[in-house]
């Protein structure tokens, strides 16, 4: 078990800056995911972390111990690779025995450990076979099991369930929790997928184009995110983002659009008054946490452009007066038809602005 | 992953093909076979009978050439008379010490070539590969001045050395592009389950088994067939079989019967050896370990 600490570090691939100044701090036992879109970083990351990759510039500690200069092999560690790398010789039981023959474990307690595993994994019935005869996720979940067989200090996990089925991923996602829990292990997680994050971790490292942007609770990604970028990027289906202008009128803060003019909560006003001078800011709010209705009571008008029934609830793509589309979540039973005249409300308590220039959020 | 087994569609040309195919391999058989089975039958033969041929042409007396009564003495000749157990064992020790030691420096070489990148590797690589493209008897002379300095000559560690010499190169050009095609993640793998640098690569020889097989097998056949060096650097105290072979004729009498047999001593190992290490040879022991 491990308190890691990436202190500054950068990592070059030649002239690529693949990882730039990277600071995150991972507590005992905490599953910690880091989350990106593909070529953010992620797996160099990890690499560094597993001492198969030079670290440029900066340091790495596990505990007190620098590990800069430790082989693979002496960090205790244990790694679910994204091509899972199994030995194409070995059946999947002796894949999974190996980190254990490495450290002269007795055949009991190899037994044991792989039959634990193998039972969690639902592979019991490959363990004779070669990588060469399993499916994609099947190999997965060897390569899992050749991870947690052992009880190293660190998990590092590249896109472990990226190839599975919809139904098993959102299986393993539980049981990977669980077992995570269970051994009190700290975990850093690799993945490309939001829900994946927001549903395992305990904090949540957001990373894209090699800069950490964002590390905090699932809950702070989602409430409270950063930067538009973030913003964007965690939620399904993704926040909405409309430009507008601020003006101050009779003591109060007001957004403008040319389908409304929605007065900014007093507490939120302070927060934005740096905002007043510029030449305009985004707002940004997520799909369900507007109202829809039909007609034109609401604050926001507009038209339906199309709606997308997904069983449980519905989406509906509105055409803002202006140009702008909005997404809007609302229940299965709404009735609006194609080109409808509608409108919405905003829940202005959970709404974001963020600046245009730079992004940055204000709130 | 693809299947293993191949469509094959039919057609009229694919016929005449087959057929022609099969004619082909008919007459390459007889070419290759004939000479062995001469060879073979011969040693077994008394020398009268050896040379009792039946006419040209005349096919129906071919009988002539199976009608003798077997006798092991050309066998017994050689090994009891004139000392065949020792040159046997020493085209073993010779042909066998090179390909090991070729082997185990071969692969480490290729490895470590195939794994990191420096500074003048390529010039390295190329160097290694050139010192093969010279003809032996090219280099035998300034050779043999060296070894006789180093009192190598007429010893069975000089008649290794200098094999190895031609052989290293040559494994490490084969295993190179095996190593090559060996993906790093397995090695990462082994070695964050725990290994050293070199117990992965000693995980990751299973995986170039088809190379290491392929290469001992040329590097066995180049030791065992080699003239040129085993006469010059090996005679006397390292003498294998060819040399030896060449010396049962002499001016005064060729001895056929021994000729053949010592023939059929020196042929019959190298095919129990390919046979042996066939299954070796079959490549792609790698598909599917790895998401390409
Ligand atoms: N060995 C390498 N040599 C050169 N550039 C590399 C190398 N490995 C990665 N890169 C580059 O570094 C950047 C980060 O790569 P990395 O593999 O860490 O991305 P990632 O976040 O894991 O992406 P993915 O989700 O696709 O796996 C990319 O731009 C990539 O092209
Ligand atoms: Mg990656």
């Amino acid at each position: 078990m491990a308190l890691v600490t990436i202190t500054n570090v950068w990592k070059y691939y030649g002239k690529t800056v693949a990882v730039k100044d990277l600071n995150i701090t991972c507590k005992d036992g905490e599953f910690v995911s880091v989350l990106g879109p593909s070529g953010c970083g992620k797996s160099s990351t990890l690499r560094m972390l597993a001492g198969l990759e030079h670290i440029s510039a900066g340091d790495i500690r596990f505990g007190d111990t620098r590990v800069n200069d430790l082989e693979p092999k002496d960090r205790d560690i244990a790694m679910v690779f994204e091509n899972y790398a199994l030995y194409p010789h070995k059946t999947v039981y002796e894949n999974m025995a190996n980190p254990l023959r490495l450290r002269n474990e007795s055949e009991d307690t190899i037994k044991k450990r792989i039959a634990f595993a193998a039972e969690m994994l639902e592979i019991e019935y490959l363990l004779q076979r070669k990588p060469m005869e399993l499916s994609g996720g099947q190999k997965q979940r060897t390569a899992i099991g050749r991870a947690i067989v052992r009880e190293p200090k660190l998990f590092l996990f590249d896109e472990p369930i990226a190839h599975l089925d919809a139904k098993l991923r959102a299986r393993m996602r539980g049981e990977l929790k669980i077992m995570q829990r269970r051994l009190g292990t700290t975990m850093i997680y690799v993945t490309h997928d939001q829900l994946e994050a927001m549903s395992m971790a305990d904090r949540i490292a957001v990373m894209n184009n090699g800069v950490l942007q964002q590390f905090g609770t699932p809950q702070e990604i989602y409430n409270h995110p950063v930067n538009e970028w973030v913003a964007g990027f965690v939620g399904e289906p993704p926040m909405n983002f409309i430009d507008c202008d601020l003006i101050e009128e009779g003591g109060g803060f007001y957004a403008v659009h040319s389908a409304f003019k929605v007065a900014v909560p007093a507490d939120q006003a302070a927060k934005l008054r740096g905002a007043l001078k510029s030449s305009g800011v985004r707002m940004g709010i997520r799909p369900d946490q507007m109202a829809i209705s039909l007609g034109q009571e609401g604050a926001a008008k507009g038209s339906i452009k199309i709606t997308e029934p997904l069983g449980g609830d519905t989406l509906v793509d509105v055409d803002l007066k202006g140009a702008h589309h909005v997404l809007v979540k609302t229940d299965a039973d709404f009735r609006g038809q194609m080109n409808n005249s509608c409108s919405l409300n905003f829940d202005t308590s959970r709404w974001h602005f963020f600046s245009k220039e730079t992004g940055v959020a204000y709130f | 992953m693809s299947s293993r087994d191949a469509v094959v569609y039919k057609t009229p040309l694919s016929r005449i093909w087959t057929i022609f195919t099969v004619i082909f391999i008919a007459f390459y058989l007889l070419w290759t076979l004939l000479p062995l089975v001469i060879m073979t039958f011969s040693s077994f033969k008394d020398l009268l009978a050896a040379f009792q041929l039946p006419p040209v042409g005349a096919f129906s007396e071919i009988g002539l050439f199976f009608n003798f009564t077997p006798t092991t003495k050309h066998y017994y000749n050689l090994f009891v008379n004139l000392g065949f157990t020792t040159y046997f064992l020493n085209s073993i020790i010779a042909a066998g010490g090179s390909a090991i030691i070729s082997v185990v420096l071969g692969s480490m070489c290729a490895y470590a070539l195939s794994r990191y990148e420096f500074r003048g590797k390529s010039d390295l690589f190329f160097w290694i590969i050139s010192t093969r493209m010279a003809p032996v008897v090219a280099v035998l002379v300034p050779l043999y001045a060296i070894f006789r300095g180093m009192d190598l000559i007429g010893t069975q560690a000089g008649l290794i050395l200098a094999f190895t010499t031609f052989n290293l190169p040559f494994a490490i050009w084969i295993l190179k592009g095996f190593f090559d095609n060996v993906p790093y993640a397995i090695e990462e793998a082994s070695m964050v389950d725990g290994s050293t640098r070199f117990q992965a690569f000693r995980a990751i020889l299973p995986l170039v088994a088809p190379g290491i097989g392929a290469f001992v097998i040329l590097c066995i056949l180049f030791a065992w067939n080699d003239f040129l060096f085993a006469s010059i650097i090996g005679s006397g105290g390292a003498k294998t079989l060819p040399p030896a072979t060449v010396e049962l004729v002499q001016p005064q009498n060729i001895q056929w019967g021994s000729i053949m047999a010592a023939g059929v001593i020196t042929t019959l190992p190298m095919m129990l050896l390919g046979l042996l290490i066939r299954r070796y040879l079959v490549t792609g022991l790698t598909m599917g370990a790895v998401r390409e």
